[in-house]
């Protein structure tokens, strides 16, 4: 009886936690991880894939999802849960397109899913969604970008650049550290995987990036793609690394110089 | 040992709160209307209003019994049906023109009836058919279209809004509701008018008129109607055509109320007596009525 | 007093529907639009109460989009034909069913082959060459079995349907005034002039 408040929901420990929203959030940190990052007039969403057994269609497991022809989802967690929610958030969007004839709004929806995912903090009975979600997308007649988080407790936020799941700290304040306002397409999609490559060691095979470019357009980078802009960045860190060297020697040199020229003194 | 008395007890905190349940309207099912369109406050509001059913075998025949003057002159409620209403889209916004008359079968009730519903700055809706029942739901609506407001952080488009009225008369359908409403406004789009009724029609248009008098006034509409009048052109031509129905149609008729939409949410115009418009015009510029059009001139031709 | 036509013809299926929405005497509105586009590869007409045909309309274009999304692929027209007839078959048998009429027509791009389906708000499901709705079809149906050519091309078939028009036209007291007509065939759904 003393301690069934960190069994039972709906019940809050004596110093004010809800400790299964505290794990449902653990579940999520054990998820592959997922970034959404915001451009001037783009959004790319970015997920770690696990790598699929040797006998698994690739095609049946899906970390990025449609929610209607403006909208995408990634998660990043349970994925049983993510297939349950996503499910409910894809029927709202018809309903409200029903209902009130307008597309959904981006906010409108992560609304919706986050009050979802706060009810099932709130009823007996039930589980919290052990999934964070990144939610993007473009507002019907409007040509600025969005994108928002949830979280199992039901919060829900707007952001430049996020990044759920596992590492996400990491990759975060790598993000923190280089993003910049007003990106264009192709840096928006280099800075993704750059943060992308902080936490996923195998590169671009290993990596799914998702562009949204206006409102309902929307692809995929292939590959190949995916390779190339992984080889420039590895270039890049490469020429960096090289500069650093040269200039670690030259200065060790200089030292040297200085020191044997302090010793011819003596 | 007491907990069995207090289940039942009409005063005590068990009973405030089943009361305060009760008003609040919550039970503890899941239900899918929780999950549906409650602008994602699924706990606060439950979709779609209900209110609960008279306790008679049937309804609509209840109603039907009680309020068809045609089958029972002396039926005991009598609803509104003469009208005439009006509004059309153009160059400069929306005209709203609507009479005053309120009839009860050949008794003249009221003369000075509002039947424009000011829903809010932005929305104006017409009533035709059962003063209540429009005056009530719009009314309604627009509450709704406040909490959209509140919850969105934009103001509701005409779409929206008329698709909620929309949906709400059709789910009482064949329950006896009467209306014939036109919802006009200006949103991102523009100006926009929506027919509705309670069949559960809606209709977007440019020009729509709606009442017992509506085909008279389509009479001088149709026939002046241009996009690109001027504000003076299009006012003038949403008088003529009240008058005309007013003139023309007994269940319409004593003043006509005028409404302009602007980008800027709507303004009323004026208030012009039906009488006074036929002899005089608004002014005095010149009456509207054909015998004082056509003063002194005659068909007869002497001189062939 | 809504009308409807449809007839298939080589790779394609046309849909036509009057564009008048009326109330009592008086025509409220004369450029309705009366064909949903349902999916991709699919077209219903629809017709009878007001009201009601609007609204299982949109009901029905709203889950067809849900299936396509859930499933990335959309409902192939004779399970689309199913859902639709089952749904009004559901209808007819609750409190407050549904007066639709439908002329339902899709074509699938793998097997190329159009399809058309005759329903009535009853539930009733036929598989037809061509098939018509309201008025229309008392003037439209012995002129079809007179005039219709399953191999018909696009031109072929566009004649065919404006015969049936014109008939309405010179016979029928209060005939509308004009028509939408929207094809569905290998390359989708398009609406096309008469």
């Amino acid at each position: 009886m003393s301690r069934s408040y960190d069994r039972a929901l709906t019940v809050f420990s004596p110093d004010g936690h809800l400790f299964q929203v505290e794990y449902a959030l653990e579940a999520v940190k054990k998820g592959t991880c997922a970034v959404g990052v915001r451009g001037k007039d783009v959004v790319v969403l970015g997920v770690e894939k696990k790598s699929v057994l040797q006998l698994q269609d690739p095609r049946t497991v899906r970390k990025v999802v449609m929610l209607d022809d403006h909208i995408c989802l990634a998660f990043a967690g349970l994925n049983a849960d993510g297939r349950v929610l996503i499910d409910k958030a894809r029927i709202e969007c018809q309903s409200h397109r029903l209902t009130v004839e307008d597309p959904v709004t981006v906010e409108y929806i992560t609304r919706h899913i986050a009050g979802i995912q706060q009810r099932y903090t709130q009823s007996g009975g039930v589980r919290p969604f052990g999934i964070s979600t990144l939610i993007v997308g473009f507002d019907p007649n409007d040509t600025r970008p969005r994108l928002y988080q949830t979280e199992p407790g039901g919060t829900y936020s707007a952001w430049k650049a996020n990044a759920i799941g596992r590492s996400s700290k990491t990759v975060r304040e790598f993000l923190e550290k280089n993003h910049k306002d007003d990106m264009s397409r192709d840096e928006t999609i280099k800075l993704t995987i750059k943060s992308l490559l902080e936490v996923v060691q195998t590169g671009a095979k290993n990596i799914e990036i998702n562009v949204m470019e206006s409102y309902g357009k929307i692809s995929a980078l292939d590959l190949s793609q995916i390779e190339a802009i992984v080889a420039e960045i590895e270039r890049e860190k490469e020429a960096e690394a090289e500069r650093k060297r040269s200039r670690l020697a030259a200065t060790a040199a200089g030292q040297a110089a200085m020191s044997q020229a302090a010793g011819t003194q003596q | 040992m007491n907990t069995f008395a207090e289940r039942f007890s009409v005063s005590g905190s068990a009973a405030e709160i089943r009361r305060a349940k009760e008003v609040i309207g919550e039970d503890d099912d899941f239900t899918g209307v929780m999950w549906g369109s409650a602008g994602g406050f699924g706990n606060l509001s439950k979709g779609v209003p209900t209110f609960s059913v008279p306790s008679v075998p049937d309804p609509t025949d209840f109603l039907r019994l009680h309020t068809d003057d045609h089958a029972d002159p002396s039926c005991k409620i009598k609803i509104k049906h003469g009208t005439t209403t009006l509004a059309f889209r153009f160059q400069g916004g929306v005209i709203v023109a609507v009479d005053s008359r309120a009839t009860a079968g050949s008794y003249v009730a009221s003369g000075t009836v509002k039947k424009v519903i000011e829903i809010n700055p932005y929305l104006l809706g017409t009533m035709a058919g059962g003063a209540a029942d429009c005056q009530y739901w719009e009314t309604y609506l627009g509450i709704e279209c406040r909490l959209h407001e509140l919850r969105n952080r934009e103001r509701i488009s005409v779409a929206a809004a008329s698709k909620y009225l929309s949906n709400l008369v059709y789910s009482y359908k064949g329950m006896g509701l009467s209306m014939g409403t036109m919802i006009c406004g200006w949103d991102k789009t523009g100006p926009a008018i929506f027919y509705v009724d309670s069949d559960g029609t809606r209709l977007k248009g440019d020009l729509f008129s709606v009442g017992s008098g509506s085909t008279f006034a389509y009479g001088v509409l149709d026939q002046g109607y241009r996009w690109d009048l001027t504000d003076e052109e299009a006012q003038e031509l949403g008088r003529r055509s009240i008058y005309a129905a007013g003139h023309r149609d007994a269940f319409s008729g004593n003043t006509i109320n005028l409404y302009h939409v602007k980008q800027d949410g709507w303004k009323f115009i004026g208030n012009y007596d039906v009488s006074e418009m036929h002899y005089n015009g608004p002014g005095g510029t010149g009456g509207y009525g054909y015998g004082v059009r056509v003063e002194g001139r005659t068909s007869a031709n002497p001189a062939s | 007093m809504d009308i409807s036509f449809a007839l298939t013809g080589k790779g394609y299926v046309l849909i036509a529907a009057d564009t008048t929405a009326a109330r009592s005497i008086v025509k409220m509105k004369s450029d309705e639009d009366k064909i949903k586009v349902l999916s991709p590869h699919l077209l219903m007409a629809f017709s009878g109460e007001p009201g009601d045909t609007v609204q299982f309309a949109e009901y029905v274009e709203r889950n067809m989009r849900l299936y396509h999304i859930r499933h990335n692929h959309e409902l192939r027209p004779p399970a689309a034909a199913s859902w639709i007839r089952r749904s009004l078959a559901d209808s007819i048998r609750s409190r407050k069913p549904y007066a639709v009429n439908l002329l339902l027509g899709g074509y699938e791009p793998r097997e190329r082959t159009p399809h058309l389906y005759w329903i009535d708000y009853l539930g009733t499901l036929a598989t037809v060459p061509f098939g018509a709705h309201g008025y229309g079809a008392y003037f439209a149906l012995s002129l079809l079995d007179r005039y219709h050519d399953p191999e018909a091309t696009l031109e072929e078939g566009l004649a065919t349907l404006r015969r049936c028009i014109d008939e309405v036209s010179k016979r029928l007291v209060v005939s509308p005034g004009k028509y939408k007509v929207k094809i569905v065939d290998a390359d989708g759904v398009r609406e096309v002039e008469l």
